[in-house]
């Protein structure tokens, strides 16, 4: 076997952030090579150099044993890399065919050969186990297949080195498993294949080998069948990995929220979406709220924070709140991580100093009177960006700029800075890397000495056991179980859930 | 592809005879005549190259306001130059300004960012403001009659389709099969006769280039590589530029043959339609042409059915207010098939809504012998409202039309 791609000694340095730092790896024709990392470590930094959407400050690039300067993708894929991008880039009102050769077009004359072009798809689909019909709209194709145009697109083009970035990020078990299998054919053919992700169980299962970036330097490269997920995991982030965990009982004797009979009926008139939900949570504690997702969980959120109507009474610090608005619910002091950050917490395409203001739009230090401080809004940004690591250039930063887990970690700091009474934190981990989740876990465990009641809805279980002081399992919308989470061990704990217990 | 075109000439064939079984019962004879038809197709040719601009402009995801602008830079340079040196050389010379037009409207939008729809206000009103000064200097120094109408222009010659609606080919004067059916007053056949025979005889070889503008459009933009990219640029241009295809190009392409072909439609008035540049010649046809757009759904086809529409209209009540009253009748009629297929479809609620709207204007063609001047007037503009209002259709736009794009939005 040859090497394919060689980087050496690649730096990369963007105004205020150093991207990348003596980044070096090799990969070998007919491999798949993981290059795994926490999210902002610098993977996807490497990958557009490879891919000649950046230059290197300093360092090379060799492509079958030739140093390479590429000045543009157009370069790279002349020098066949090709790239599948996490986010798709295809266009929705072109047929699979239209966006599988838009830019290197078969001609007949003055006109495109459909013909020679739909023959070329159909036998190179065949050849790789990609099939697809080259003649519908990629508006009605799942994301399993968008993501397969994606790969015909590149190897359409003669791509023999192809870049995955995070392509499981999107797609559901199965498709993941069509992925596989097709990356497989692709390795059988004699490609090279960079696969990046910090999805490590998957990286184990379809890698030769595996290079590990930290804060934009490569810290290892090992082969897969050497390894564990847990030592990969530990190189990733350079130390012990952080565990969900809460020392001690901090509750209060203040009940901060109190459920009293809480449903919430259809309009269609089946089941309750939930059903006669009582609890007290203390200041002080942590109550988890498990259950496989669409039990109620959401529409409990939702009654919470008076989204939604519901029957039942619920109570804030002894009073009822039940004919509170959300913005007096908020104001009173209730703080909510939403489970979809991107689109119920940040504003992507704003700065950050403008999403700090998102949900605080009536008090201190963003208001002053009826005048936006603006000022003193970016102060409180930057403050919360320093003491909440939240890694970006400046409050100015658009929020689509940041990688999940600094967004995640943004509005962790901009809920908790407000010192709500009750913090209601919906999947606060969910898709961010072991870094920021270790950092959200320590920020909840400090509100909770500091006496916060946090209700925290979780689909990792291990997160649930370890943070919280009472575990509430749902199912259909009821409470089925109340279970001690230093008796219960995540077995027992799924098995409530799906209600085999 | 086949059976689409069959399908538009089964409803051609439908509406003609609808209009037939109308002509009948009220006697308005304009309805179907050669003049009317001859009169439709003239009016129209000026929005349908309005609207093809603007296909090529937000096909390519730039936004074009200023087709307006453009086709006034288009008829006054076909006025100014095609007074001065021959009609095909003002033709030549609108193109070219309704490119100089589109150039300035390209700079801003894609060089520099600018919102597309205040570039396009701005060209609107930069464009009227300059033809009137400049035309002013030339009235001042005694070569323009009035600051607003130059002088006048030869006139290209006409054509038609040999045999079947006259013209002549190499001095030999052909038959005219089709007027000779129209003047028999035969129900349906002399109709179609006439229809026929307006489109086809007579024609402007100006009229004759603008039609062929159409199909040369599906062609360019869907079956060669340049136009894949160009629609790739308003589609999705990240994905375009990562795959090579150079947007900022394709975008200046498509913004200056919008230009030029609305150029065309402003050099259409002055010359064709017109023997003189006139002020506010252009009246608003740029904008009926970016309506015509839309109601064609950014297709060629649709273009031209919605410019026709129009032109039918204008046609009419410029020829015969009677037959705009007749024009109710035809209202009424589509109307009540809208009640049948939404009673089947079983909306009950919108399908009496229509019935009762129906019932009203078959009242008021009753009651009304003659409508009022200034609803005759407005007749193309309330058509097109109404048909835009019930055709039940599904608008996509180019998907990153209007968006303004920045090279390495990758990154």
């Amino acid at each position: 076997m040859s090497v394919a791609v060689e980087l050496r000694h690649i730096s990369k340095r963007f105004p205020g952030v150093l991207a990348n730092k003596d980044v070096s790896m090799s990969v070998e024709t007919g491999t798949v090579h993981a290059l795994v990392g926490e999210n902002g470590a610098g993977k996807s930094t490497v990958m557009k150099i490879l891919y000649g959407m950046q230059r290197p400050d300093s360092g090379e690039i060799l492509v079958n044993g030739r140093a390479v300067h590429f000045k543009n993708p157009n370069d790279a894929i002349d020098a066949s890399i090709g790239m599948v991008h996490q986010h798709f880039m295809l266009a929705d009102n072109f047929t699979v065919l239209e966006n599988i050769i838009l830019g290197s077009e078969p001609k007949k004359g003055v006109t495109i050969d459909f013909a020679a072009a739909r023959e070329k798809i159909v036998a190179m689909a065949a050849q790789y186990g990609l099939e697809i019909d080259p003649d519908v709209l990629v508006e009605a194709l799942g994301v399993g297949q968008r993501q397969r145009v994606e790969i015909l697109k590149v190897l359409y083009r003669g791509a023999r080195i192809l870049i995955f970035d995070e392509p499981t990020a999107v797609l559901v078990p199965q498709e993941v498993d069509d992925l596989f299998n097709a990356l497989e054919g692709l390795r059988e053919q004699g490609m090279a294949i960079i696969f990046i992700s910090h999805k490590l169980d998957e990286v184990l299962r379809v890698a030769d080998d595996v290079t590990v970036v930290r804060q934009g330097s490569t810290v290892a490269e090992v082969k897969s069948k050497d390894v564990t997920a847990r030592q990969l995991a530990e190189l990733m982030v350079g130390s012990e990995l952080p565990q969900p965990s809460t020392q001690g009982v901090t509750r209060r004797d203040l009940v901060a929220l109190s459920l009293n009979d809480v449903s919430i009926l259809t309009s269609t008139g089946g089941r309750d979406l939930i059903s006669h939900i009582s609890f007290n949570l203390h200041a002080g504690e942590v109550v988890g709220i498990a259950g496989v997702e669409g039990n109620g969980q959401a529409e409990l959120v939702e009654a919470i924070l008076g989204l939604r109507d519901y029957t039942g009474s619920i109570s804030f610090n002894g009073s009822a709140i039940d004919h509170l608005s959300v913005a007096h619910r908020h104001d009173l002091g209730i703080g909510f991580i939403p489970e979809d950050r991107q689109r119920q917490g940040l504003m992507m395409n704003s700065p950050l100093w403008e999403n700090r203001i998102l949900g605080h739009q009536r008090s201190k230090p963003v208001m002053r009177g009826f005048i936006l401080d603006k000022k003193a809004t970016i102060t409180d940004t930057a403050r919360i960006m320093a003491e909440f690591d939240v890694r970006a250039p400046g409050p100015h930063t658009l929020a689509t700029a940041l990688s999940g887990g600094n967004q995640q970690k943004f509005i962790v700091g901009r809920e908790i800075s407000k010192a709500p009474a009750l913090l209601v934190a919906s999947h606060p981990t969910r898709g961010v890397d072991v870094g920021a989740q270790g950092a959200i876990w320590e920020e909840l465990r400090r509100a909770r000495e500091k006496g916060m009641a946090i209700v925290l809805i979780s689909a990792d279980l291990e997160e649930l056991i370890g943070m919280s002081d009472r575990l509430l399992v749902m199912l259909r919308g009821a409470v089925t179980a109340e279970l001690d989470p230093a008796k219960t061990t995540p077995e027992q704990l799924g098995s409530a859930m799906t209600g085999a217990a | 592809m086949k059976s689409k075109s069959l399908k538009a000439l089964q409803y051609a064939a439908l509406l003609i005879f609808v209009l037939s079984i109308i002509r009948i019962l009220t006697g308005a004879s304009d309805l179907t005549s050669v003049g009317t038809a001859s009169a439709a197709l003239l009016l129209s040719v000026p929005i349908a190259l309005a609207g093809l601009g603007g296909l090529f402009s937000e096909r390519s995801g730039v936004v074009n306001i200023g087709l307006e602008g453009m086709m006034i830079m288009g008829a006054w340079a076909g006025g100014m130059i095609g007074s001065k040196h021959g009609p095909w050389i003002g033709l030549f010379a609108a193109v070219c300004f309704g490119s100089v037009g589109a150039l300035l409207h390209a700079i801003a939008t894609i060089t520099f960012g600018v919102d597309h729809v205040v570039s396009g206000v701005a060209i609107n009103i930069i464009a009227a403001g300059l033809v009137r000064y400049i035309s002013t200097i030339f009235y001042k120094s005694g070569a323009w009659l009035g600051p607003s109408q130059s002088p006048d222009v030869t006139s290209i010659g006409t054509n038609g389709i040999p045999v079947l609606s006259g013209g002549t080919y190499f001095g030999w004067k052909s038959p005219d099969v089709l007027s000779v059916l129209a003047e028999k007053h035969w129900f349906f056949i002399s109709d179609t006769a006439a229809v026929i025979r307006g489109l086809t005889g007579d024609l402007s070889y100006v009229t004759m280039i603008a039609m062929a503008m159409i199909p040369l459009s599906v062609f360019i933009l869907w079956k060669t590589a340049f136009g894949l990219r160009l629609r790739s640029a308003g589609e999705a241009p990240i994905a375009a530029e990562s795959l090579g295809v150079n947007v900022y190009a394709m975008k200046y392409a498509g913004v200056l043959i919008s230009g030029g072909l609305a150029g065309l439609g402003g050099g259409f008035l002055a010359i064709v339609a017109a023997n003189h540049y006139q002020e506010n010649q252009v009246a608003g046809r740029g904008y009926i042409g970016l309506a015509a757009l839309l109601f064609g759904n950014y297709r060629p086809g649709g273009i031209l059915m919605g410019a026709g529409l129009f032109g039918f209209a204008d046609a009419l009540q410029l020829r015969d207010s009677a037959s705009i009253h007749a024009l109710i009748l035809l209202i009424v009629l589509i109307l009540l098939f809208l009640v049948v297929r939404d009673f089947r479809k079983g909306k009950a609620l919108k399908a009496a809504l229509t019935l009762a709207f129906a019932s009203l204007s078959l009242w008021y063609f009753l009651a009304v012998d003659e409508l009022p001047g200034q609803l005759v007037t407005m007749t193309p503009y309330i058509t097109t409202l109404l048909v835009m209002a019930v055709a039940s259709q599904r608008l996509r736009m180019p998907a990153a039309d209007g968006i303004p794009y920045r090279r390495g939005g990758m990154q």
